[in-house]
């Protein structure tokens, strides 16, 4: 037998035999410090309550909602198509298909937003990208979406139309009827008719 | 850092500029390394030549072993390499029909091209077959299109049936391959000293 042959054996058992006494990497590869840092006093990592229920009513297929409160609150109220990845979970196996999916947005949501502020962190550390935070919360979706206030009377025309885009979000969500505001000095209608002319017959 | 394509360092349209250039580099290799003969590839079957059986399980160990340390590394992110899914009936019947076509036709489809690309004709011969043999499989496809994806078992390894890490799985397989060239060295001595048709070495 060639000697070769016996020399590339041993090298491969020794290499094989090595990876046996290597301790287990427990480091996750992050983003360097600096970037990460970046990435946080940007504002494009937020989305707006608006933004997030437009692209639900829209059935964008790149959104991904993702929860990071507690199992419990979670059943008890989530946002459409919502999942749930508790923020202790993030790290876990089970739930790393959910993130970094090509083309997909993925909207971190809580309460407010100090957990997914957090869990946003974390997926950022870990360089997946396409990750967001709902500004505000479900706190913030319930005031601006769920029961919007109306705008003061001298608020600008946009203020209006994002009044109205709210009510109609409102709608969607809730499946609250639209009622036309009610007014007891009902003025009648007075229905006024043209004297029908007669076709002028004749002639000369 | 890798894998490249996923993890966004390189778009996804250099996809098929990367094929290419694996595939050339494959085609080559095997033309090289005699597989474009049919005997060198039949001869596993007769225990005269196992060129294939060491060529290919020491791709896979070195490859194997390599990946290992480049995710020990950080070089590569293991996770993230795609894994194909297993359906192990269809996936045993199509293994043991294919090692038909091996030793029936001399080559398997890789090995076909390089053979066709130096220009023989059985590698031509077998190119045909193996294009009849996929429009007659689409064709018949919804016959046994149940049987075909019977028994998903998803994209797991053999290390998570096992219930083993990869790395020990890939230290066995560095053993038992060091195991298999030994036993099929002695085996193509003994068959080469009783042959007289053709010689070797």
């Amino acid at each position: 037998m060639n000697k070769n042959y016996l020399f590339l054996s041993l090298l491969m058992i020794l290499l094989a035999g090595g990876l046996l006494l290597l301790p287990d990497r427990t480091n996750y590869s992050q983003i360097p410090p600096e970037d990460l840092l970046w990435d946080i006093i940007q504002p494009t990592r937020y989305v707006t309550t608006e933004q997030v229920a437009k692209m639900i009513i829209e059935q964008d297929p790149t959104l991904e909602l993702i929860d990071v409160r507690d199992a419990d609150a979670f059943k008890a109220f989530s946002l459409p198509n919502a999942v749930n990845i508790p923020l202790d979970s993030l790290l876990s196996p089970n739930y790393s298909d959910y993130l970094g999916i090509e083309d997909m947005n993925a909207v971190f949501y809580a309460n407010d937003d100090m957990l997914a502020d957090q869990a946003w962190v974390i997926a950022k550390r870990l360089n997946y990208s396409g990750i967001y935070v709902m500004k505000g919360g479900l706190n913030c979706w319930i005031k601006t979406i769920i029961q919007p206030a109306p705008p003061p009377e001298t608020a600008s025309l946009d203020a209006f139309d994002l009044y109205d885009f709210r009510k109609g979000a409102s709608i969607y969500f809730t499946g609250k009827t639209i009622t036309a505001p009610k007014s007891d000095n009902k003025s009648k209608v007075i229905v006024r008719r043209k004297k029908k002319t007669k076709a002028t017959a004749g002639g000369c | 850092m890798g894998p490249l394509i996923p993890q966004g360092y390189i778009t996804g349209q250099w996809e098929f500029v990367i094929a290419l250039l694996i595939g050339a580099a494959f085609g080559f290799l095997l033309e090289s390394s005699g597989f474009s003969s049919s005997r060198n590839i039949a001869g596993v079957f007769y225990g005269y030549n196992f060129v294939v059986l060491r060529v290919f399980f020491t791709a896979m160990i070195v490859a194997m072993v390599g990946l290992l340390y480049f995710d020990y590394l950080g070089w590569i992110d293991m996770s993230m390499v795609f894994v194909l899914p297993t359906f192990l009936a269809p996936m045993l019947l199509g293994g043991f029909i294919m090692g038909l076509g091996f030793v029936i036709g001399g080559f398997c489809p890789g090995t076909s091209y390089t053979a066709c690309a130096i220009g023989k004709l059985d590698g031509f011969a077998f190119l045909g077959g193996f294009f009849l043999g996929v429009f007659l499989f689409s064709e018949a496809f919804p016959l046994f299109e149940k049987f075909y994806y019977s028994g998903d078992m998803g994209n797991i390894t053999i290390g998570e049936v096992l219930h083993v890490s990869d790395r020990v799985v890939a230290f066995a397989f560095v053993v038992i391959a060091i195991a298999a060239f030994y036993v099929t060295w002695l085996i193509e001595k003994k068959v080469r000293a009783n042959r007289t048709e053709s010689k070797f070495e």
